[in-house]
């Protein structure tokens, strides 16, 4: 997974925030919760106190103090209830104090007298024996006559530990599972907002200098994806006029130099027949006549590029065999590598069927194959090899030349550049393999060259190929 | 011979004439598409040679309406466009040549010649010059009697240039009809194969029949007696 992708890292902050709620929310809830039952507690053991000072204790000395601690000990049964209750006067002296509880859990001789802190209720927490905690919970009762009687009820909190607990474990079960639902709903709900995005993004990359008439699928959803595939259609919209006014500038240059140009050689040719110049005038002008023609050559190349560009430049459109076609070619051009004592060889397995501007391929055959003459020294040799490959049609031409140096190699491709810039020998102009890159290009295909300097080059083209490899026909019994 | 030239650049059309009529040709020259019209239906020439982008009425217009009239005479189309497509549409309208600007005026003067000399094409199985025989249906050729071995280039390269002895062709043209559009600008590459020819067919004989015409191209010529 992309850590710095987008979805990853809202998810993340987005599940980072829920849980962070989530567990604020539990830990709220637990010490709310906790509180609410212990003062739940103390209410009620309030409430008894006070229901044994009004029934009993505000009645002395009516009834005898004696009576009190046997009346509250019919009513509460502490022993088995696990409660303690303990009557004072406000001197210690102790009128009643309940028994040891059932559950042994603390020994009520042991709970300390309470602290006069001058308020008539008190409660306070004890802690008992392992663990366990007693609530105990009073309140000062000043007789008519003068005498203050202390009423303690305490109870273990042993049920709301218990409650507690639960709810605790209750928690913390459902929190993992929590977290896993709040992660994955929000892996999908984001996956499901950035889905147009990723739809914009694959048919942006599919976008090139060449099929910039195309646009990218607007979600009329009125959000604010569609504003963003829409501002990037009229991107490539001003792209797109961009390039044209490129390309049509430079067809319309090329061919408004086309007359001059005409005018220029028509001039020179007619100076370089004329019997009155002298030698080295003669020589003069026939440089210019060259330069002229050079001129020429490069506006030709440049207009085939613009033209190239704007698509135009492939006419045709049918389907042949390539091996056949560079068998041919080659066959065509053998004599002039034969003439430098360069051999051509090549092999081709099977007829490799591609679609396409045939003429326009075999230009750029003609382009690899004449440089490849042009750089390999006397006795080197040429090999061509067709075949397929993971269904692209592939061509390499391999020769023994002086080869291109590393640093050259990267820009071969690009437009007026050379090799050996100091030989500008008039022949070259540095279009060349610009023009066949665009051509492989305009047929969906590419080429790339591989090079030893002293040792030779490798031009490799890889084209779609048309159909995937068919079994030969039948083949008749012998 | 009298020739038409409708071009209404003035100085294309000025080098054109002054060229055309210092090898002795009539030219006649106007620099809009109707008058070129009004006289190409007017007289008889010989050979038009029409720009396709002419003020009034363009050049292929022209040559459609010519050619409703007159199937004849030879039209040479010059242009400042190459678009294949373009150059279908007028081979398709009865063009018979077609040159593309900026062209050097030998290579002009090389098919004005060739569209004058048009005449009869020698269509016979034998094509004959000098000693020289070749047999189009075996594609056999023979030298005083004596058999030349030829490569399958080597032999169209003879045979295009025998099809007209006397007619200098140009590097351009050859590489047109011999190879293809895909070897313009390889023009080096007719002069390995002339060379090549050369030594199969004139270097054991001493009477030569392939000549270079500087500037221009070559042409196979009969012996002059």
């Amino acid at each position: 997974m992309n850590v710095g992708s987008i979805r990853f890292r809202l998810v993340v902050w987005y599940a980072g925030c829920l849980t962070l709620i989530f567990m604020i929310l539990c830990a709220l809830l637990f010490l709310n919760l906790r509180q609410f039952l212990e003062r739940d507690l103390q209410l009620a053991e309030l409430r008894r106190a006070h229901q044994v000072v009004n029934t009993l204790l505000a009645r002395v000395p009516r009834i005898s103090e004696d009576a009190v601690g046997p009346q509250v000990k019919d009513w509460y049964e502490p022993e088995l209830n696990n409660r303690f209750i303990r009557i004072l006067r406000a001197n210690g002296t102790v009128i009643y104090e309940s028994g040891p509880p059932q559950s042994g859990s603390f020994v009520p001789a042991q709970v300390p007298l309470p602290k006069n802190n001058g308020q008539t209720e008190f409660s306070e927490k004890l802690k008992v024996g392992n663990d366990k905690t007693l609530l105990i919970a009073g309140l000062y009762f000043p007789n008519k006559r003068n005498a203050t009687y202390i009423i303690e009820f305490g109870e273990l909190l042993d049920p709301v530990e218990t409650m507690l607990d639960h709810v605790f474990l209750q928690l913390t079960l459902a929190f993992p599972l929590a977290i896993f639902i709040i992660t994955a709903g929000g892996y999908w709900l984001v996956s499901r907002a950035l889905r147009p995005v990723e739809q914009i993004t694959s048919a942006a990359e599919q976008i090139t200098q060449h099929n910039l008439g195309e646009r990218l699928p607007v979600s009329q959803t009125g959000d604010e994806l569609e504003r963003l595939s829409l501002s990037l259609n009229h991107m490539i919209t001003r792209l797109d006029d961009a390039f044209q006014q490129t390309n049509r500038f430079l067809a319309d240059a090329s061919h408004e130099l086309r007359t001059p140009l005409t005018i220029l050689c028509g001039e020179l040719e007619e100076l370089t027949n004329d019997a009155r110049l002298d030698p080295k005038q003669r020589e003069r002008t026939f440089s210019l006549m060259s330069e002229a023609l050079r001129l020429s050559k490069i506006v030709e190349q440049l207009l085939m590029l613009s033209r190239l560009d704007a698509g135009e430049a492939i006419v045709e459109w049918r389907q042949f065999d390539l091996a056949e076609l560079v068998r041919s070619t080659a066959e065509q051009m053998n004599l002039l590598a034969e003439d430098k004592n360069i051999s051509i060889r090549g092999n081709a397995s099977e007829a490799v069927l591609i679609e396409g501007d045939r003429s326009r391929l075999k230009q750029v055959l003609v382009n690899l194959l004449d440089n490849a003459i042009k750089y390999t020294p006397a006795k080197g040799s040429i090999t061509w090899a067709v075949r397929r490959s993971d269904n692209r049609a592939v061509l390499e031409i391999a020769d023994t030349g002086i080869g291109i140096p590393a640093e050259a190699l990267p820009h071969i491709f690009e437009r007026f550049y050379r090799v050996d810039k100091a030989r500008s020998d008039g022949e070259s102009i540095g279009l060349g393999l610009a023009i066949a890159k665009s051509i492989l290009t305009a047929h969906g295909g590419e080429v790339e060259a591989e090079s030893t300097p002293g040792k030779g080059t490798c031009f490799r083209i890889r084209l779609p190929i048309l159909k995937p490899a068919l079994p030969l026909a039948v083949k008749t019994a012998t | 011979m009298r020739i038409l030239l409708v071009e209404d650049e003035k100085k294309v059309a000025d080098i054109v004439e002054r060229g055309l009529k210092a090898e002795r040709f009539a030219v006649d020259v106007c620099h809009d598409g109707r008058s070129g019209y009004e006289l190409a239906s007017a007289f008889d020439y010989d050979l038009l040679i029409l720009d396709l982008m002419l003020p009034e009425m363009d050049g292929t217009e022209i040559l459609t309406r010519v050619r409703k009239k007159n199937q004849e005479v030879p039209v040479l189309i010059l242009t400042a466009r190459d678009a294949m497509a373009d150059k279908v549409k007028n081979f398709e309208s009865g063009a018979d040549d077609y040159l593309t600007k900026p062209f050097a005026f030998a290579e002009l003067l090389v098919r004005v010649k060739a569209l004058l000399r048009r005449g009869p094409v020698n269509r016979g199985n034998v094509l004959r010059v000098s000693d020289l025989e070749i047999d189009r249906i075996t594609q056999q050729v023979r030298r005083g009697g004596k058999k030349i071995d030829l490569t399958a280039k080597e032999y169209a390269l003879l045979e295009y240039l025998a099809t007209h002895p006397g007619r200098v062709f140009s590097r351009s043209m050859i590489i047109e009809h011999v190879w293809d559009q895909s070897f313009q600008g390889l023009t080096n590459i007719v002069d390995v194969y002339v060379r090549h020819l050369r030594s199969k067919l004139d270097d054991p004989y001493p009477v030569k029949l392939l000549r270079t015409v500087r500037g221009s191209g070559y042409t196979l010529e009969e012996a002059e007696a």
